[in-house]
C-alpha cells in the first residue's frame, strides 16, 4: 500500500499577468482547461485519496472566474484550502468572496524589495499593486505568506525584503533561492548568485530567524548548485505530492513534463488513485530500483532520494542519473563549471534581453 | 516569544483550524501541513478559544478525565501548547 498524498497541487491556469523571468511553469503552455465541474470533482477525490492540502496555483489562479467554487469545494472536502497568487485580480470584492468561500491560507509573491526591479523582474507593473494587496489581505482572518524568490539581482536587498515583509505583517516569509527549471533555466546565467551572496543570505536569514521568533516564522530554500548534497526533491518522486496542470495531466512535479518518454495520465481518463497507487510515471522513480551507481550503494539514498530527476535530465541528459549538485556525482563538474563562470563578484543587474515568461499559445 | 504561563489564554492563529468532525483523521490543519491529534489533544485545542486560560483549560480536561492526575496534566498541557506556539499554530492572548 503507497501511502497517499498530502497535498494538491492544482495549477488552474496557465494565464498569468505577470511575466516572471523565474517562473517554474513549463515553457509550452496550452490553453485547453478543465471546466469547473471536473476540478470540483478532482478535489474531492483528492481528499478522499487522502490529502491534506489544496494549493490553487497556477499562472495566475485568479485568472479563472471560479476560482470561489473551487475553494468552497475544497472546504466542503475537508480540505486545507491555500491561494498562491501574484495578487493581482485580488480586489477586495474577490477577496471578500474568497474569504466567504472558506480560504485558509494566502501566499503573495513578491518580486523585489524595490518597485522598479520588481516590476522588472515580474515583467509587469505589479510591485505598487502588491501592496496594496497585502493591506488588503491583513484585514481578515488568514494564515499570510510573503513569498520571495530571491536570486543574483535582487539578494543585495535581502534586509530590505525581510523589513518589507514584517511591515506586511505576513506570518511566514518565504525566501527561495530561484530553481533552475522552466523560464528559470532560461535565464541562468543572469540569476546564479555568487558563491559570497549566498552566503551572507544564508548568515542574514539565520539572525532574522531568531529575531523574529514568534512573529514571523522564515522558511528559506537554498540554491542546490552550491549545495554538496542534491535536495530531497518533493521528498521522493510519488511520495507525498501530486500535482495537475491546467489541462488535467497528472504529474510527479511541476517539472516533470521535460523527462521524455513519460505519459501523464489525464483525470479525465482515470481516478486519481489509480494514478496515484498503479499509474506507470508515479511508479517510474519510487523507491531505489531505479538508481544508477553511486546513488544505489550511497547512504544517503533514503534522505535525498538520488535528488531531482528533472536536474538530472535538464543537466546530464539522463534522469536516472545521480542528480549533478551531489559532490559525488561524476557530473559535478557540469554544475562547477556553471557557478565558476558566474565568479565571485555580483554583476550589474541587466535591463534588456530577459526572456520573459509568455502566456499559453496553443 | 512571549512565555506561556499557566494565566495565558491560548488561542488558534488565524489560517490553523481543527479539521472538521467528519474526517476520518483527527487534524490540526496548519499553513505547512498538519498535525494528527491522538488522546486529549484534540479537546485540548478545542478549549483554546482565547477566553479559557491555561489553568481553566487543565480544570475543564479534568472534568473530561478525571482520573487523571492534576499536576501531571497541567504540566503535559503546557509542554503541548508550548510546541505548537513553537510552531506559530497558536497565540497568546
Amino acid at each position: 500500500m503507497i501511502p497517499p498524498p498530502k497535498a494538491l497541487i492544482a495549477e488552474i491556469t496557465h494565464r498569468c499577468p505577470l511575466h516572471c523571468v523565474y517562473c517554474s511553469n513549463p515553457l509550452e503552455m496550452g490553453k485547453v482547461e478543465l471546466s469547473t465541474d471536473t476540478w470540483k470533482r478532482v478535489i474531492a477525490e483528492a481528499a478522499e485519496l487522502g490529502c491534506w492540502h489544496l494549493h490553487l496555483t497556477g499562472g495566475e489562479p485568479l485568472a479563472r472566474k471560479d476560482t470561489e467554487q473551487l475553494v468552497s469545494a475544497g472546504r466542503e472536502a475537508g480540505l486545507y484550502v491555500n491561494l498562491i497568487t501574484s495578487g493581482l485580480g485580488l480586489t477586495a470584492e474577490r477577496l471578500e468572496s474568497l474569504v466567504k468561500s472558506g480560504l485558509d491560507h494566502v501566499q503573495l509573491s513578491f518580486q523585489d524589495s524595490r518597485e522598479e526591479s520588481g516590476n522588472l523582474f515580474a515583467g509587469t507593473r505589479s510591485h505598487a499593486i502588491k501592496l496594496e494587496v497585502a493591506e488588503r489581505i491583513r484585514k481578515h482572518r488568514l494564515a499570510f505568506t510573503v513569498n520571495m524568490v530571491v536570486h543574483r539581482g535582487n539578494l543585495d536587498h535581502l534586509e530590505e525584503l525581510i523589513a518589507l515583509a514584517e511591515t506586511l505583517g505576513a506570518d511566514k516569509l518565504e525566501i527561495a533561492h530561484v530553481q533552475y527549471y522552466g523560464w528559470a533555466f532560461e535565464n541562468r546565467e543572469r540569476l546564479l548568485p555568487t558563491r559570497a551572496q549566498l552566503d551572507a543570505s544564508i548568515a542574514m536569514v539565520e539572525v532574522a530567524r531568531e529575531r523574529l521568533k514568534g512573529t514571523m516564522r522564515i522558511d528559506f530554500v537554498a540554491p542546490d548548485y552550491y549545495a554538496k548534497y542534491p535536495k530531497a526533491c518533493m521528498n521522493g518522486w510519488g511520495q507525498g505530492l501530486m500535482l495537475i496542470d491546467p489541462a488535467g495531466r497528472v504529474m510527479p512535479c511541476h517539472a516533470a513534463g521535460i523527462i521524455p518518454g513519460l505519459r501523464f495520465p489525464s483525470v479525465e481518463e482515470m481516478s486519481l488513485s489509480s494514478i496515484w497507487e498503479s499509474s506507470e510515471v508515479f511508479s517510474r522513480f519510487r523507491g531505489d530500483a531505479w538508481m544508477q551507481e553511486p546513488c544505489r550503494s550511497c547512504e544517503r539514498k533514503t534522505i535525498d532520494f538520488g535528488g531531482c530527476r528533472c536536474q538530472a535530465m535538464l543537466l546530464t541528459g539522463d534522469a536516472e542519473a545521480t542528480d549533478p549538485t551531489c559532490s559525488k556525482s561524476p557530473m559535478r563538474h557540469l554544475v562547477d563549471k556553471i557557478i565558476g563562470d558566474v565568479g565571485h563578484a555580483a554583476l550589474p543587474v541587466p535591463t534588456t534581453d530577459w526572456v520573459y515568461r509568455i502566456n499559453p499559445t496553443n | 516569544m512571549k512565555p506561556l504561563t499557566v494565566a495565558s489564554r491560548p488561542a488558534l492563529r488565524a489560517g490553523c483550524r481543527l479539521s472538521p468532525a467528519s474526517n476520518p483523521e483527527s487534524l490540526l490543519l496548519i499553513p505547512e501541513g498538519a498535525l494528527r491529534l491522538h488522546g486529549p489533544s484534540r479537546k485540548i485545542l478545542e478549549l483554546c478559544d482565547g477566553q479559557r486560560s491555561v489553568d481553566e483549560i487543565t480544570i475543564e480536561l479534568g472534568q473530561t478525565f478525571p482520573s487523571a492526575d492534576r499536576e501531571r496534566m497541567g504540566a503535559e498541557v503546557t509542554g503541548f501548547l508550548q510546541r505548537l506556539q513553537e510552531k506559530g499554530a497558536i497565540e497568546l492572548l
